[in-house]
């Protein structure tokens, strides 16, 4: 696999602000980076400041712009301080990217094991703070004539998983939100998609790792031969989806998973 | 259609019983035996304990579960976070605990759990966004569902009906429209009682029983999936 050079579009987001969700670490991590070698101011929202400020920190190593708040995406006062913090710092917001996820969301469940609790706890994530997040966020992405709001999604959202039923519901949920706000926030020009990826993420590498065979077995499901990359791959495309390249797209549910998901 | 055929109707909320009581009409007139469960609001949680003692060992449920705060037309931005939760997540959470109510009384017999709600949730409907979030959840607890009951021998199916065939809370909704529906070739608008009872029936079929995870667009051809 050839290395991606982000030396090529360096400018390809400059000046643009965008917030990523759950970016403290993991896919979000890769995803910020993505964006800030793109040229893009990045606010760094993660639930404990010491993982923000890792990435930020990454950001700044690597020569970008980067700004880390703590946040618990699922509280409405919390997301709105987001969203005035990064206006405030860096003048408007051009990019919203809801990655965060509940910690349960791995988890597997029989349906008759879930209780309130748990399912508050990953609702309250994946769709408390979508709603939350579109609100607060709504103003800017309106004004900046170029918004753009993207959630990271599932496969299991796309074809369901038997695993975690909440986890399954909430992603299918999320498709339902991105194609309904498309519709409703197409008049202003703000683009709003989902993506779906098949990342290697560390939780991923060890699995895989764990069981030589058990990897190769998995590799077989995935045309390109491999997980995806945080950065170069699952970050390469919300870069993509953010820029004015795909800026006719919107309300789909991208798989970006090295073509796992085929049956759209 | 089996002769035989024990049906459970179980909803919530106004568009519960805009779309239960005309299946329960239809399924009637194929002659099943019909029990009918409608909560007024979707928190006081339809009763499936009185549906066994009335009719117990159902081969098919039909649920339709929506809160009436997801049917208030109103933008995202204007919407509050409690207005919210009630439509979407609430809503979500209710239609997990049905099916776990149900699971005792369905899972292992043969039985047939089918979802019916509209089919605007497939393409999205603006000033719609929590009912658009709440129904795609519900699809996909479907698709779970239908994996995690699939070895146990119960098929769980999501109907996508047309909107406008399942209540008058739809008529000036801000619907996105195809504008080759082919519905007139299909002998006009469905009706439930006439068109989609007989779906309902023949998903309870053994023939039927070979479909599950799926959705089943009955909207006269307007919105063909890939």
């Amino acid at each position: 696999m050839t290395p991606m050079d982000w030396t090529r579009t360096p400018d390809l987001l400059k000046d643009r602000v965008a917030i990523v969700t759950g970016a403290g670490g993991g896919i979000g991590r890769g995803l910020a980076e993505a964006l800030a070698l793109s040229g893009a101011h990045v606010v760094i929202a993660a639930r404990r400041a010491a993982t923000g400020e890792e990435t930020a920190a990454l950001i700044h190593a690597a020569g970008g712009s980067a700004l880390a708040v703590e946040t618990d995406v699922a509280d409405p006062a919390a997301v709105q301080q987001l969203v005035d913090a990064t206006v405030g710092q860096f003048g408007g917001l051009d990019i919203v990217v809801h990655n965060a996820s509940s910690g349960l969301s791995g988890k597997a469940f029989k349906l008759a094991e879930i209780n309130a609790a748990d399912y508050a706890e990953q609702a309250g994530v994946a769709l408390g703070a979508a709603f939350l997040l579109a609100r607060s966020s709504f103003p800017h992405l309106r004004d900046t004539g170029r918004g753009r709001f993207i959630v990271l999604n599932s496969s299991q959202g796309l074809h369901g998983g038997a695993m975690n039923p909440v986890y399954t519901a909430t992603k299918s949920a999320q498709r339902g939100f991105v194609k309904a706000l498309a519709r409703e926030w197409g008049p202003y020009d703000i683009v709003v998609n989902a993506v779906a990826p098949a990342a290697l993420t560390d939780a991923a590498k060890v699995y895989l790792e764990s069981d030589p065979a058990r990897s190769a077995a998995a590799m077989k499901s995935f045309p390109l031969g491999r997980m995806g990359d945080m950065c170069d791959d699952i970050g390469a495309a919300v870069v993509a989806l953010s820029s004015d390249y795909w800026r006719y797209v919107t309300g789909l549910t991208v798989p970006v998973d090295g073509g796992y998901y085929t049956a759209l | 259609m089996r002769a035989d055929l024990r049906v459970w109707l179980i909803g919530a909320g106004s568009l519960g019983a805009d779309v239960l009581q005309p299946l329960a009409d239809g399924l009637t007139e194929l002659g099943a035996d019909i029990a009918l469960e409608i909560a007024l609001k979707v928190a006081e949680r339809p009763s499936v304990d009185r549906l066994a003692a009335e009719l117990p060992a159902p081969d098919l449920a039909v649920l339709c579960l929506v809160p009436d705060a997801a049917l208030a037309r109103q933008p995202l931005a204007e919407q509050s976070f409690e207005t919210w939760k009630e439509a979407a997540q609430d809503g979500l959470f209710e239609t997990i605990r049905l099916f776990q109510a149900l699971e005792p009384h369905l899972v292992d017999r043969g039985g047939a759990v089918v979802m019916i709600g509209p089919s605007l949730s497939l393409v999205g409907c603006p000033e719609l966004v929590a009912l658009t979030t709440l129904l795609e959840g519900q699809r996909g607890l479907v698709k779970s569902l239908a994996r995690q009951w699939g070895a146990r021998n119960t098929t769980v199916n999501w109907i996508a009906a047309a909107p406008r065939a399942l209540s008058a809370a739809f008529a000036d909704a801000p619907l996105a429209a195809k504008p080759d529906a082919v519905s007139v070739a299909l002998g006009g608008p469905l009706d439930l009682q006439r068109d989609i009872a007989p779906v309902l029936a023949f998903l309870a079929t053994p023939a039927g029983r070979k479909l599950t995870g799926q959705t089943l667009t009955l909207d006269g051809g307007e919105w063909m999936t890939p």
